[in-house]
């Protein structure tokens, strides 16, 4: 075991630190310290930056455009980015649709839709969730009907995050509803959100904010050109998608939540002795421990890695434990709205967003652990 | 070398062996009778001369072994007199008494670990019941002392839950060849309790989930039921946070790294409380069997609240964090 940083790797924090100090704007350093999302302005701007410079994909290879980085100068980058705090390359087209085309899609499909992403001029959103699919995702019903080289999709999906924003859809359709198992029969399906038929309605959060939306499918014409995968078997194609996002996802997180209890602490200066003293120091050993946690899952062969659902739990049920205790340490303040109560709010999506904390445990008992699944139909 | 927290072939190499030595010569069975653990293996291994320099005759391994090592030796709930003899070992050493240290190491001396109450100090799991029980590495809140007690005038006092007697003796009948308050020996020793810790938090975990699979209730394991497998993915997360801590702690500190007593600070803290949550949850998840003195369970609880108190625990907020926040207090609000 090693914790030491090479002489290169160092040099490229530096790289890294530097161009960022240059080139970030002041204002949306600024909105992001205050915990908000950037406007798409301020995102889109960034991420041609980024573009510019090579670094917009920064998990992807080589031949597809990206830096071709080491696991740990992805990790420096995104560590980089969190501390300054300035945007990460805009997630569902890098993270996650991007590395699923580069995986399964077809050569048109890459050469249509990958350089979009690298560029930031198509924006992507994720179609997974609809109201009566939730947890379980795979009783999914929009549908998509086969007419010639077409699919007529006709549904709804919803808690899209940012589908306002986004060019683009990757949505998971039933192909084939008399398949004889649910997880069959589902496709992978790149929709263009300008389609005649899609209807997009935001949803207020209790934050008082609409990150995420409905998105209506009336009749809505996908040439098959754009599945990606079989056409029934979207749904291992959607699996890999989701383990992308737990592994990428948790690199920039825990330094989030250090920094925040570094926040919360300077901001109650606790006596030491006292009943807050002790619960910010357990604060900070559990985000110390996520920081541990993430490592391991980064740098260590997976057989023995943490799994993504630990660190994933860890990280929703310590943001919420750390804004918990910021709303007692604010008193009147917790009242108001202010950056610190906003994000409470926000924090309760932690265990219920990307799979909630009751189906992490299911994961983690089921297949770490080795304990009978339950049953399901 | 870059970032890498895999294990060395060395580090897998000495691990195997000591859970080797552990499972033949200290087996969980053990426990149901009342005979106290003899030594004498762990010292014919080398488990308390692991981490000195090979100048003074030990096997020169850094913190990451020694503390994987004791990972081992607290899943096993090997008596506190390897704790103790292991680190009064390598606190003698640091007071320039290698006579000591060596008889510590070889295992021709061991010591047991005693705490402060009041003006008194509490021996636990000591060897002797004449005169001498032998020397006693007493954790004295943020410091460490080797003492000589003088046990032919202790009071006898039962141990918690009709475990073994617990030696009082007054501080002042005790001679102190010494006493060190460095900060390298507390987290040296904080490490190790840490390790132990986590090793207790380890088996409860992996007893309760053997448990879970083969007890059935409802026609059914109890483990299929939400109601065990979530408490059972919880022990899992609190000994994977520990875990994964504990590395990181024992990296630091074998490469003297500036936020060692950070990490080694919070380990302690996180690794008390995994140890009882889970200890406690393992009672549970057990059920009837789990609070009967026949299962091993409660050997678990008891050993990991004598662990939780060897020590005060290091004062975390304290400490510098290894990042500090670029953004203020006054940006966020």
């Amino acid at each position: 075991m090693d914790l030491r940083f090479t002489e290169e790797e160092r040099a490229f924090r530096a790289e890294v630190r530097g161009f960022i100090d240059r080139t970030l704007p002041d204002e949306t350093r600024a909105r992001m310290a205050s915990g908000r999302t950037p406007t798409k302005e301020q995102w889109g701007w960034w991420h041609g930056k980024l573009y510019e410079r090579g670094w917009s994909v920064p998990d992807w290879a080589k031949e597809h455009g990206g830096p071709g980085w080491t696991p740990v100068q992805r990790f420096i980058f995104r560590e980089e980015l969190q501390q300054a705090p300035a945007p990460q390359p805009q997630q569902f087209g890098t993270m996650m649709v991007g590395p699923v085309i580069i995986a399964f899609g077809t050569d048109p499909q890459k050469r249509r839709f990958l350089s979009g992403i690298r560029s930031g001029k198509d924006w992507w959103c994720q179609g997974f969730s609809e109201p009566g699919a939730g947890s379980d995702l795979a009783s999914l019903k929009t549908s998509a009907k086969r007419v010639d080289d077409h699919y007529i999709v006709n549904g709804q999906k919803t808690w899209t995050t940012l589908a306002h924003w986004a060019d683009w859809i990757f949505a998971l359709v039933r192909t084939d509803p008399n398949a004889p198992k649910k997880q069959e029969g589902i496709g992978f399906l790149l929709i263009d959100m300008k389609s005649p038929g899609i209807t997009v309605r935001p949803i207020k959060n209790m934050a008082g904010v609409s990150h995420f939306a409905e998105v209506f499918y009336d009749d809505v014409r996908i040439p098959l050109s754009n599945v990606v995968g079989a056409l029934d078997d979207g749904w291992r194609v959607a699996m890999t998608t989701l383990g992308f996002e737990r592994k990428t996802a948790a690199m920039g997180l825990q330094l989030e939540l250090s920094v925040r209890v570094e926040d919360l602490i300077a901001l109650a200066a606790p006596r030491a002795g006292t009943a807050t003293a002790e619960r910010l120091a357990d604060l900070r050993a559990e985000a110390a421990a996520l920081r541990a946690m993430t490592y391991r899952a980064l740098f260590r062969d997976p057989a023995t890695a943490s799994d993504g659902s630990l660190v994933r739990l860890h990280f929703a049920e310590l943001s919420q434990r750390i804004h918990r205790a910021a709303m007692d340490i604010l008193g009147p303040a917790a009242l108001l709205g202010n950056g610190w109560t906003h994000d409470y709010l926000e924090s309760y999506s932690e265990t219920i967003a990307g799979g909630t904390a009751e189906i992490q445990r299911n994961i983690i008992a089921e297949r770490i652990l080795g304990l009978p699944r339950e049953e399901r139909s | 070398m870059t970032f890498d927290l895999n294990r060395s072939e060395d580090q897998r190499r000495i691990l195997d062996a000591a859970d080797g030595l552990l499972d033949q010569s200290y087996p969980l069975s053990r426990l149901r009778t009342s005979q106290s653990d003899d030594l004498g293996p762990l010292a014919a291994f080398g488990a308390f001369s692991l981490a000195l320099p090979e100048e003074t005759g030990g096997a020169g391994f850094s913190a990451v072994e020694e503390a994987l090592v004791h990972v081992a030796l607290g899943r096993h709930v090997v008596t506190t007199r390897a704790l103790a003899t292991a680190l009064a070992a390598r606190l003698a050493l640091s007071l320039s008494r290698a006579d000591l240290a060596s008889r510590f190491a070889d295992g021709s001396l061991a010591a047991c670990a005693a705490v402060r109450d009041g003006d008194a100090i509490l021996l636990f799991e000591s060897a002797g019941t004449g005169d001498r029980a032998g020397p006693a590495l007493l954790f004295d809140g943020r410091e460490l002392a080797l003492v000589e007690p003088d046990t032919a005038r202790a009071e006898r006092l039962p141990g918690l839950g009709h475990g073994p007697d617990v030696l009082r003796v007054a501080d002042s009948s005790a001679t102190v060849p010494g006493r060190t308050g460095d900060a390298g020996m507390l987290a040296a020793a904080d490490l190790l309790v840490s390790a132990q810790l986590l090793g207790i938090a380890e088996a409860t975990r992996d007893l309760a989930v053997a448990y879970a699979q083969v007890r059935h209730q409802f026609g059914r394991p109890i483990g299929a039921f939400q109601a065990i497998k979530h408490r059972c993915a919880d022990m899992a997360l609190a000994a994977e946070a520990a875990s994964s801590l504990l590395d990181f702690a024992a990296v630091a500190v074998a490469e003297a790294r500036a936020d060692a007593p950070f990490q080694v600070a919070a380990l302690r803290r996180l690794a008390a409380r995994a140890a009882l949550e889970n200890a406690r949850a393992c009672i549970q998840i057990h059920g009837g069997i789990g609070f009967s003195a026949e299962a091993d369970a409660h050997h678990f609880l008891k050993r990991a609240h004598l662990l939780s108190r060897l020590g005060g625990a290091p004062a975390l907020l304290d400490l510098p964090a290894p990042l500090a926040p670029h953004r203020t207090v006054a940006e966020r609000s």
